[in-house]
Order: C-alpha cells, then structure tokens, then sequence
C-alpha cells in the first residue's frame, strides 16, 4: 500500500512539473506571440504617424501649390483646393495628435508644427487678399519677404523630424520585438526540452514502478505457487482452512490423505464432519472455532473422523486468520495422525502399568504427565486429579528442584547427576499423610521434550525396619554389653561362695580321709572335684570375660616379644613335655599390649597339649598378606583335627576330648577367638588328624592410635 | 626398748576380711603351719580403723606386727583402709600384705600405688591357700625383720 502511495506521488509530482513546465512554455509563447503583435501593430502605428505626417507634408505642399497659382493667376478656383487642402491639413494634425498621444517627443514637437501650419496660412491668407484687393504686385511684394518660404522650410524640418523620430521609434521598437521574441524562441525551446524531460521521466518512472510492481507481483505469485505447493506436499499434516462460518475453503494433500477427503469433494462443506456424532452433538466443533476465535488458537488432541467413518487418534491446532484491522478472515486448521505416538504411549503405559512401584512421568515444568494405578493407589487420588498438576503436590520437597536447569547445567544435565540413584524423600498422600519414599529417575525422551520416569517406592515398611535394626542392634549391643558384665560378675562372685565350698571340702578331705566309713570318702572326693571343675570352668569364664575387654590403646608393639613372653609364661610346660618351640622373625605390628601373648599362649599351649606320641615341635611364623594383614601361623605335630570339628573347637566350653584325656574347659581357643576378632582379625585352623594342625591368625595392619 | 622375741613373744596379725569361712580358713592355715601368732579380725574397714586407733573396745587391743587386708569390704573399702594406714605416721609403718579375691589389674596397681607391702590373690584352691598362708609366715614372720614399737 505505501508503495503504491508512493509510486503515485511520484508520478503525480512528474505530471505537475511537466504540466507546470507546459504552462510556463505556454506563457512564453503567448508573451512572445503578444511581444510580436505589439510590434505588427507598433509598425502600423508608424507607418501611420508617418503616412499622416507625409499627408499634412502634401497638404501643406498643395496650400502652397493652390496660394501660388492663385496668386500667379489670380484664379480664385485655386482657392478651394487651397482651402480644402487647409481642412486635409487640419486634419492630418488630429490625426498626429491622436497618434501619437503616448509619444511626448512628438506631442512636445506638435504645437511648433501647428503653429508654423497656422502661421503659413495666415500668412497665405494674407497674401491672397492682397492678390485679391491688390492685385498680383502688391501679393509679389508682399511675398518677396522671405517670411512665407521660411515658415515652409521650418514647417517641413519638424515634419522630417517628427518622420525620423518615428522611424527611430520604430526600429528601436523592432529590435526590443526582435530581442524578446529571441528570448521567448529560448525559453521556449528550454521550456519544451524541460517539459518533453519532465513528461519523459513521468512516463519513465510510471514505466519503471509499474514493471517493477509486475515483477514483485509475478514473485508473489511464484512464492504463493511455492508456498501453496509446499502445503499441498505436505503428506504427515492435514493442513486446511475453513472460511469464518467453518466451511472448507482450502485442502492439502495430507489432508486427503489424513482424512480421505479429496479437495474437490470436501471444499465448501462445514468441518463438523471431521468429528464424531458425540462431538457434534456436544457443540465441540463450534466450541474449538470460538475459543480459537477468543484465545487466537485453540489445541486439542481427541478422535477424528475420515470419509469412511474410520477413526484417528489426532492433534488439532485450529487457528484464527484476521486481517490488518482485525476482521475475522477465517481459521486455518493443522491436524495430525497421533495414533502411532498412541502407540508408543499406550505401550509406554502398558509397562508403567506393570511396574510393581508407582511410577510418574513428570515434564520439564515440574507437572505431572502420566503415572500408573499402583502411583493412584499409593497417592490416593484419582489419575484425573493428578494429570497437569505440578509434582509439589505429591512430592513436596526435592523432586521438582532436581529438574531445574539453572546457569551451569542444563535440565537435561541437572537430571543426568540424579539418574540411577534412589533419592530418599517424603511424599503427600491426597489426605495430607506424609509417607517416606525413594524415588529413582529416568530420563524419557519424548515428542514433548524430555520426560522425567519416576519409580515410586513406598518405604515405610523399609524405614520401620531399619528403625528396628537399629533398635535392635543398639538392644542387642546392650544386651551383649550386660552379658559381658553378667559373665564378668557371675563368674567373679559366683567364685567367692565356691572357693568356700572347695576349700571346706578339701580341708574335710585332707582332716577326715579314712576317718570316716569309705562312703564318706567316696562322696566327699566327689564334692572336691565337682567344686574343682566349677573353680576351672568360672576362673575361664572370668577370664573370657575379661579377654579383650581392657580397651587399652592400641600401639606398635613386636610380637616376637609378646611370643617369647607367651613361652615364658608356659616355661614349666614346655620342660615338662620336652616341646621344640622355634620361630621365624616376626614383625613389629600395632594392637593390643598383653592380648596377643595369650594368644600365642593359648596356641603354643593347645599344640604341646594335644601332642601325638612324637616330641612336640611347635612353628610360629607370620606372613604379610597383600600389604593388609599379618597372618600368624602355630604349626604342630599333634593329633590333628578332624576338619567337621574346625567350628567347633572355637566355641565356648566345648572339648573335643573326654576330661579324663585332657584337662580344661575348652576355653582357649573361644579366648584366642575373642581377642583376635575384637582386633579386627580373624582366626582358623588348617589341619588333618594324625598329621598336625596350623592354627592361623590374620591381624589387621593399621596406624598406631 | 624390748628386744626382738624369737617364739617368745608372740606375733600380731590383724587379719581385716569380712567372710568368716576365709577368716576360719586363715586361721586354719596358720594352724597347718604350726605358726605361733596371735589372729585378731576386723570383718569390715572401720573396725579396723577403731582397732588400730585402739578406739572402744579395742582401747587395749595390741598393735598389729603385720596387717592381712582383704580389699572388698562393707562400711569402709580396703582400699581407703590401706590408704589412711599408710598416710597416718605412727601405722605407716606396719606392712601390709593385701590378701583378696581380686586379680585385676586396677586393684594390683593402687594398692602398691598405696604402698601396699605386697599383693596375694587368694588361691581358689584349698591347697593353694594353705601355701600363701605358709609363705606369709615363713617371708613376713620369720625372714623380715619387722619394725617393733615399745607400747607405752
């Protein structure tokens, strides 16, 4: 539109100037055609001032022509050409006068012609009437005076410069025509070069713009042609538009294809029979072109229906097409066959469906996008009431924030950090109830950008028995802490009363032996060793009790020192069995003081005790096990253990052998046990019967504390 | 000043434990040994103390040659009874042989820390006791000299 008001102003403005030009041209030439009319008829006028001053010149000549031949002759007929050539003159006076009224040089000569006019004739008159009373003498006298030539001569000298005057006039007149009818022949040929430019250029311009509006028209056509046949290309889109009162106005190929309709069949008639007869029935068709005509678009995914009654699965986008001031024009209308993406969804469902935890799919804008029954069952709502909802409502705190974008990751990265790990947090349930959940999350991507899968697991079954295990283990730590002390204290007063009741025995035994009848003897000897056996199996007790409870500092110390200690102690033993005990070197290691000596006494002490028939010979070496342990070894040429016993000799009080065989309770290696377990470590044995056994034990390395 | 009896004079024990089956035993034991000593018993702390002090009715009780002090006792512990007997000037000197059930290393170590003179865990055996009784009395009665003060 500016264009055109532009392209019009051009040509108006071209057309003003030419015609502005035209008329100026015009205006010359009229000035010149006057300029040359003013000289025609200032040429007249001058051959007439000149013709009527030549008359009165004849006149004057025939006054003087018929005053001498009267006087000559004294024939008075010369006196009416005398007279009547006087009138002429006369005349011919006016007729200067009259003529030459705008000339003041001529007016100012005028008078003086007039009067020598008059003089003459008066002087004429004179001389006739002496002619006539005096006859010819006394008129040839009086003519004799000069006066009568000399007025003529002075009459005839203004005559011929009243002729020269205007002879002058008229070629000064000639040459100012001559000058302007140049400068008319001048302007008039700029003036035409000027407008034939001017009208030129018009005519150019108007040329130029109005080839150059058939080019942009003919590419607005091209580009409509292109535009038209790219929609109608277009297979994947139903893309059409419908005229304000919903008829169709145009048609692609996709949709011919989408909906089975061809162009010629469908064009002109209303929309409404793409929808069901459930949604036309409802007013949905009318409804989508108001709320695009009130919001500009309008968005909705629902069943669409094809020529052959066939059904789809489609996303509509109808939108409203007005021109510059607003005037509803039509819709345009873009639909798409989704029933593969429903597909895709329905089967995406149908595993959401079957995953044992609630799952929900959420968006990137923190809302809702599906979830399954077990999601409803868990939460309490109803699937409705929870599509479209933000997340917040389900999940209060930490689920929306994990999908937040902010200035150095992207949603997509902020969500990479979360994937795979089980996030503990605490979810909504629609009656307000809190529940403790994890969740883990798993990216989806999706036609609508990318989807966050949520597995929901309700873990207040899981959090309950965590509880519990901690309850249980800090009773459980209890109980053992009161089961130390009650071993420790049990086993401690416990002795007091025994230590009576086999110190009295014995002191009976020893002050009453044989004194009393052999039943006597018999029974008290029983009482000794029952009371003896208890002494054995409290003071072991008691030292179980107290074996690596001393909690003392842990430092490096060497454990060639604690085992010679240990051989120290069991120095009666060793002689009296005749044991070889050797060792290897053994390393400085860190842990407890006095724990380790019996250890290595209990060991060293078990392998001399059960020795078979040979001379004992005992081995202690230690070994570094990958840079993390030390690992002791006793080794024996004992009895042996049968490998079903390997448990079992470690356990409280338990003997593999009769007491008649062996003494003790069986509570070395439960001792050795304890003590190498409560350093970290831990302790077995590697062994055949008749071929010896190797106890082992492993101790950590660490940093003396 | 008298001087050191041999047998004569006899010695002064007293024998500071609660349980009276442990203080008959003692008795006995000195008995086995053929040991001439007068055995006197304080069952808890603070009669010991009144003995020493010669309080009420031990105003003419004897001082003690040697103490025999069981740790674990009523009214007053064995542990404060050796501390103050070894803080008071005129009883510091007494030896004190610390005669208890208690084999724990926190006990050994105060009572020498209080200048306990030894330490005997009493044997759970019959026998045993029978040869601490007798190494008491053939070191602390018949080996050392002890110091004897003249009653006044």
């Amino acid at each position: 539109m500016k264009t055109k008001s532009l392209l019009n102003l051009k040509v108006q403005l071209a057309f003003a100037a030419a015609i502005l030009t035209m008329l100026a041209v015009g205006a010359i030439s009229y000035r010149a055609l006057a300029v040359s009319g003013e000289l025609d008829q200032w040429v007249g006028h001058t051959h007439e001032v000149l013709e009527n001053l030549q008359k009165l010149m004849s006149a004057m000549q025939n006054v003087e022509s018929s005053f001498r031949g009267m006087v000559l002759t004294g024939n008075e007929s010369y006196l009416d050409s005398y007279h009547a050539n006087i009138a002429n003159a006369e005349q011919y006076q006016l007729a200067i006068r009259r003529l030459t009224v705008e000339n003041p040089a001529q007016q100012r000569q005028l008078p003086a012609l007039e009067r020598l006019a008059a003089q003459k004739v008066q002087f004429n008159d004179g001389i006739i009437r002496l002619r006539l009373t005096r006859g010819f003498q006394a008129a040839a006298d009086a003519m004799g005076d000069r006066t009568g030539t000399q007025l003529m001569d002075e009459f005839q000298a203004i005559i011929r410069d009243m002729q020269d005057e205007e002879l002058r006039l008229l070629a000064q007149r000639s040459v100012d025509a001559r000058r302007r009818l140049d400068q008319a022949k001048v302007a008039l040929i700029l003036g035409t070069l000027v407008g034939l430019f001017t009208a030129a250029f018009a005519v150019w311009s108007v040329q130029r713009d109005s080839s150059g509006r058939a080019l942009a028209a003919e590419k607005l056509r091209e580009s409509e042609e292109k535009y038209r046949s790219l929609i109608d290309g277009v297979q994947d889109y139903a893309i059409f538009t419908l005229d304000p009162g919903g008829k169709v106005a145009s048609w692609n190929a996709g949709a011919e294809r989408i909906k089975g309709y061809k162009a010629e069949e469908i064009i002109g008639q209303n929309f409404s029979r793409f929808y069901s007869q459930a949604d036309i029935d409802e007013g949905k068709p009318e409804k989508e072109l108001q709320l695009a005509v009130t919001s500009g678009r309008s968005e909705i995914e629902h069943w669409r229906i094809r020529k052959d009654g066939s059904r789809f699965w489609a996303n509509v986008v109808i939108t409203a097409a007005r021109d510059s001031s607003g005037r509803l024009l039509g819709f345009s209308e873009i639909s798409r066959d989704i029933s593969e993406r429903k597909e895709t969804e329905a089967k995406y469902r149908g595993l959401l469906e079957a995953a044992p935890d609630a799952m929900v799919v959420v968006n990137s804008a923190g809302e809702i996008v599906l979830l399954n029954v077990q999601a409803e069952k868990q939460l309490g709502y109803r699937r409705d009431e929870l599509v479209g909802q933000k997340v917040k409502n389900i999940i209060p705190e930490g689920f929306a924030e994990r999908l937040i974008a902010d200035g150095t990751r992207t949603a997509a990265e902020a969500l990479a950090q979360q994937i795979g790990t089980g996030i503990e947090l605490i979810a909504r349930r629609k009656d307000g109830s809190d529940f403790p959940i994890e969740i883990m999350l798993s990216p989806l991507e999706s036609t609508e950008g990318i989807l966050v899968t949520a597995a929901i697991r309700d873990i207040t079954e899981r959090k309950k028995s965590e509880q519990h295990l901690v309850k249980t283990v800090g009773e459980l730590k209890r109980s053992n802490d009161e089961l130390q002390q009650f071993a420790y204290v049990a086993s401690h007063d416990l002795q007091e009363p025994l230590r009576m009741v086999a110190s009295y025995t014995q002191l009976l035994a020893n002050r009453y032996k044989g004194r009393l009848d052999s039943d006597a003897d018999e029974f008290i000897a029983y009482a000794v060793d029952g009371s003896n056996r208890m002494q054995g199996l409290i003071q072991d007790l008691l030292a179980y009790s107290r074996a690596g409870t001393n909690g003392k500092a842990l430092h490096e110390i060497s454990s060639e020192k604690q085992l010679k200690d240990a051989l120290a102690n069991l120095r009666a033993t060793i002689q009296e069995s005749g044991a070889l005990v050797t060792h290897d070197s053994l390393p400085a290691i860190t842990t407890d003081d006095t724990q380790l000596v019996l250890v290595f006494q209990n060991l060293i002490g078990n392998a001399i005790k059960y020795r078979s028939a040979e001379v004992p010979r005992v081995h202690v070496s230690a070994a570094k096990n990958g840079g993390k342990e030390w690992i002791f070894s006793v080794r024996d040429n004992g009895l042996g253990i049968d490998p079903q016993y390997f448990d079992r000799i470690f356990v409280l009080f338990q003997r593999l052998h009769g007491r008649e065989e062996f003494k003790g309770t069986g509570i070395g290696l439960t001792i050795c046990k304890k003590i190498v377990e409560r350093l970290g470590g831990r302790i077995w044995v590697e062994s055949q019967p008749q071929k010896g056994s190797t106890f082992y034990f492993a101790l950590p390395e660490r940093d003396a504390k | 000043m008298e001087t050191i009896g041999t047998s004569a004079v006899p010695i002064e024990v007293l024998l500071v434990e609660d349980s009276p089956g442990d203080v008959r035993l003692t008795r006995e034991a000195f008995k086995d040994a053929k040991v001439h000593i007068n055995l006197n018993v304080a069952t808890d702390g603070a009669e010991a103390m009144a003995y020493l002090g010669n309080e009420g009715k031990y105003a003419n009780s004897p001082r003690p040659d040697l103490i025999l002090l069981d740790l674990n006792l009523p009214k007053k512990d064995g542990r404060e009874v050796l501390a103050e007997l070894k803080e008071s000037p005129s009883l510091k000197s007494i030896p004190v042989v610390i005669l208890t059930t208690s084999a724990s290393e926190a006990d050994i170590h105060g009572s020498y820390q209080h200048h306990a003179n030894c330490y005997i865990t009493k044997p759970v055996d019959l026998e045993g006791f029978l040869k601490v009784v007798k190494s008491i009395d053939s070191f602390w009665l018949s080996v050392v000299k002890l110091p004897r003060v003249v009653h006044t």
